[in-house]
């Protein structure tokens, strides 16, 4: 079977003011199995969101190709984006539209059936508790609250792949595991999860394959289990910094 | 395009805009509310002024030897207006003023105890007194005495005020208003008893008669302005709804969220665009009534026989063109929104702009424009005639639809360009820069190149009109040909570092093309005539321009070589070097090979200034650009530039009649040159190009 997600020789080339030409993302290649959580992980700057945001269209490609359930994302972009829920730190909420409101405009505006919608928006409300407050603007929800609609929207139209970019950054331990709760349960649901982190301890609770991202480039990319037994090493900070360092002498 | 998504996104950005209580309050209630209570206001305080003033009995004193004369003269003239009943002299019979004692009638002045003096001088005194003033040399501008003209021994009266009291002026004004009826009336006795006719109307009745209905004048009037009105209204209400509808979104981080969901850039762009219309049209309409209702409770007062009419199917037409009008407004805005950064970003550019867009629609107040010109394809400035020739009751029904042709198609371009803009990087990393930016060289150039060529017409057009030294044919010539044109390009390749044969096409092209090019010329300029003569017949080149402009174009007894070398050589070489070279060169991998034909074309005929020439000289441009893309080069575009030129001055000198042919002959010209047009397409050496990548 196809794997769902296929990424090839993928690069992306900035011009920075301050630095120059940089190679956010320098010729990636990964690909994706049905229903596993894949992890990007890298420190900041490694090139974990361009990647990200080129799957998600937002970006294009300098050079390479990414396919998304047979979708190229260059091509038919708007392919791509209906079979994709895309969550970032950076994908704000509209503050003037309620909880409700906002599952049922992105389950509406990604197509999802019209007929279904009513009750997948009520499905959401409650599958992440947020009866209470379905009828509050979201400029006037707590942030654990926003989190929740955030993942709510993203999921609304049901796509079969999620990306999950940092989706814990500036969150509190117990917001946080709430989303690693609800991505774990994305997961047992069958869904196909790229999910990114400079977390160790996220990726090694969340992730059923890790690629280790570093300078654009990916180090390595194995299950943890793999990683362990390539490098020697117990703990993934460890193999994290290993290859790291490793990544930069070769440079 | 999906409709049922672009409802969903309109109902969507509408709902936004309604919740946002703060630019509701902006939009809606400061026009609907405060303005009436400021126009009220307004008027409140003017009536009570008026009041005021008429109540008032104004104290004045009269002072110098002929004061008795200026008294009898003052009483004399009010008996006379008291029984004129002329709706003229209201203001002067509803003057009240009374004369008083006073020991010194400035300081009395000074301390507001009067309003005026009257000073009445002899003839002699007044004499003495231009004597000793023209003496002493410069007067005090601050005095402000405006002297009356007199001739010498003749007797003045001064009214002496104080400009900075409202009382005092308007007593003045009234008196002075007064003195010179009291003045006219004393010459016509004085003629009378000399044995002249003195009164006027014993000499022969005056009148004029308007054989133009009210409402055709009322129509003319407002032809005039609506337009402008309905730009600044549009704009100004559109503002509200476009300043955050895109730039706001960046602020926010809603746009990424809007980006990485199902729909495409231009579903998010119409729908954005819809709804600024639909607000712009909302606030046009509250303002309308707002208007509508000022001049029913007579706050705002019509002119005289004001009658305006409009029929549903002339209100109707209207209503068609005004919609492309919002269209093309809303797009605008919505560019300007995306174009910004943030919000604040979007509110710096937006008067500017501003601005700009209220110049085309001041085209209804030039006199003497029509419809039927060049002026048809301008957008905005053709509705603004096309509404005045309606509302005047002489609607040109093929114009129009040109006119709502080309403002749809100017709406539907600049909603291109929108969308293409959701396109750009920056929007979602503001950060990074574009490549050309940080790269310099031919990558940035590409990015440049129309700001170049916009301040090379803006220095053509500068010099053209303010250089009178350059105001001579050959002279002028020169300055645009070498200066702006070759001077520009070379500035340009060392600026950005630019390889000469590749920036300029400088590339060989096989023979048989030169031949095609030798058969195109003649054929060629035929063909033109022919269109000429077709669009001559839909829209006339006025007779008197075509001929002052043969007057000033080609100067009597100058040398014939020396005709072909200003007429012909120096504009093929200059010309072609500049938009077939470094325009084409800079636009190559920005556009489509046909929007780039056109761009070019269209960029060539704007430089030739007047309004006339811009159409023919762009579809030469748009052929010269196709033959320069087939054959990658800009030679054989430069013979043709050149042998069209020649073959015009040659075929004018000549009295061919080449004007006035039967139409089989330019039948036959026009497939000679579409035989050339299609050797050379078979015999294309192109340009390589590179496909661009636009989002979706």
């Amino acid at each position: 079977m196809n794997a769902p997600v296929v990424v090839s020789n993928l690069s992306k080339t900035f011009y920075d003011e301050g630095r120059g030409e940089v190679r956010a993302v320098d010729s990636i290649s990964f690909q994706c199995r049905e229903g596993e959580v894949f992890g990007l992980l890298g420190a900041n700057g490694a090139g974990k969101t361009t990647t990200l945001r080129m799957l998600s269209t937002i970006l294009a490609p300098s050079s390479g190709t990414a396919n998304i359930l047979g979708h190229d994302v260059v091509l038919d972009p708007q392919g791509v984006r209906k079979n994709l829920g895309f969550y970032s730190a950076t994908t704000a909420l509209y503050p003037r539209l309620t909880a409700r409101e906002t599952i049922d405009f992105f389950a509406r505006i990604n197509q999802y059936p019209e007929a279904r919608v009513k009750e997948r928006v009520e499905y959401l409300i409650q599958r992440f508790a947020l009866a209470k407050y379905a009828d509050t603007r979201v400029e006037k929800l707590s942030s654990g609250m926003k989190q929740k609609v955030s993942i709510a929207r993203t999921i609304a139209h049901d796509p079969l792949i999620i990306i999950f970019d940092e989706p814990t950054v500036g969150l509190d331990v117990l917001n946080a595991l709430e989303v690693q709760e609800s991505i774990s349960e994305l997961r047992s649901e069958g869904k196909t999860i790229i999910f990114s982190t400079h977390i160790m301890s996220e990726a090694e609770r969340l992730c059923d394959r890790i690629a280790i991202i570093h300078g654009g480039r990916i180090l390595a990319s194995n299950t943890l289990a793999g990683l362990r037994e390539s490098t020697g090493q117990h703990y993934l900070e460890d193999i994290f910094v290993l290859y790291v360092k490793a990544g930069q002498e070769t440079v | 395009m999906n409709w049922s998504i672009l409802r969903l996104l309109f109902i969507h950005e509408i709902r936004m805009l309604v919740r946002a209580r703060r630019t509701v309050v902006m939009a809606l209630v400061i026009p609907a509310v405060i303005m009436p209570v400021m126009i009220y206001a307004q008027k409140f305080a003017n009536d009570r002024r008026e009041q005021t003033l008429a109540a008032t009995t104004y104290r004045y004193a009269v002072t110098g030897p002929l004061a008795d004369r200026v008294r009898s003269l003052i009483e004399k003239t009010q008996q006379t207006l008291a029984e004129n009943k002329d709706e003229e002299f209201d203001p002067l019979r509803q003057f009240k003023s009374a004369e008083i004692r006073v020991e010194n009638p400035r300081e009395s002045l000074d301390n507001n105890i009067i309003q005026f003096y009257v000073q009445a001088m002899t003839g002699e005194e007044a004499d003495k007194l231009t004597r000793t003033r023209d003496g002493s040399g410069s007067r005090s501008s601050a005095s402000a005495t405006t002297p009356a003209r007199r001739l010498n021994g003749v007797p003045r009266i001064t009214v002496i005020y104080r400009a900075d009291r409202d009382g005092s002026d308007n007593a003045h004004s009234r008196m002075m208003e007064l003195l010179r009826l009291a003045r006219e009336k004393d010459s016509r006795l004085l003629l009378v008893d000399r044995g002249f006719p003195g009164d006027p109307k014993g000499l022969f009745a005056a009148a004029d008669s308007n054989v133009a209905t009210n409402g055709q004048v009322t129509g003319s009037l407002v032809g005039r302005f609506i337009t402008l009105f309905l730009v600044m209204m549009m704009f100004t209400g559109g503002a509200v709804a476009s300043m955050d509808i895109i730039a706001g979104e960046k602020e926010r981080g809603t746009l990424e969220t809007l980006l990485t969901t199902a729909v495409r850039r231009t579903e998010i762009v119409t729908a954005k665009l819809m709804s600024i219309t639909c607000v712009a049209l909302v606030i046009t309409l509250i303002q309308g009534i707002n208007f509508f209702l000022y001049i029913r409770l007579k706050v705002i007062a019509l002119p005289k026989d004001f009658d305006l009419q409009l029929p549903t199917g002339m209100a109707l037409t209207l209503l068609t063109l005004f919609i492309p009008l919002a269209a093309t407004i809303a797009a605008v805005l919505l560019m300007l929104s995306a174009y910004a950064r943030s919000y604040k970003e979007a509110q710096m550019y937006f008067f500017p702009v501003y601005m700009v867009s209220m110049i085309p629609a001041l085209a209804s107040v030039m006199p003497g424009l029509s419809l039927r010109s060049a002026i048809a394809f301008v957008p905005l400035a053709n509705v603004s005639v096309a509404s005045r020739e309606i509302l005047m009751g002489r609607p040109d029904p093929l114009m129009i639809v040109v006119t709502f042709l080309v403002m749809a198609l100017t709406a539907v371009f600049l909603i291109r360009m929108s969308a293409r803009m959701l396109a750009r990087e920056d929007l979602v990393i503001p950060s990074h820069s574009e490549p050309a930016e940080f790269l310099g060289g031919p990558a940035l150039f590409q990015k440049r190149v129309l700001r170049w060529f916009a301040l090379m017409w803006a220095v053509t057009f500068a010099v053209a009109a303010n250089v009178p030294q350059l105001a001579t044919f050959q002279r002028q010539l020169v300055f645009n040909e070498v200066v702006i044109m070759i001077g520009a390009t070379l500035l340009m390749l060392k600026l950005y570092n630019l390889d000469v044969s590749d920036a300029l096409s400088l590339r060989r092209v096989k023979p048989v093309v030169w031949l095609a090019i030798l058969f195109a010329i003649p054929s060629g300029y035929l063909t033109a005539l022919a269109i000429f003569r077709l669009v001559n017949i839909v829209i006339p080149a006025p007779q008197q321009l075509l001929e002052r402009f043969a007057e000033d174009f080609i100067p009597a007894g100058m040398p014939p070589w020396q005709l072909y070398l200003y007429i012909a050589v120096l504009p093929a070489i200059c010309e072609e070097v500049a938009f077939r070279g470094m325009l084409l060169n800079g636009l190559r991998r920005r556009l489509r090979p046909t929007a780039l034909v056109v761009s070019v074309g269209v960029i060539f005929g704007l430089f030739h200034m007047t309004l006339f020439r811009i159409a023919p000289t762009a579809l030469l441009g748009m052929i010269l650009t196709g033959i320069a893309l087939m054959t990658g080069s800009i030679f054989p575009g430069m013979l043709l530039h050149a042998g069209n030129n020649a073959f015009g001055l040659w075929a004018g000198g000549s009295a061919l009649g080449l004007e006035t042919l039967d139409w089989q002959y330019y039948a036959a010209a026009g497939s000679i040159f579409a035989l050339a047009l299609w050797i050379i397409y078979r015999n294309r050496t192109p340009l390589p190009t590179r496909p661009v990548y636009r989002g979706a």
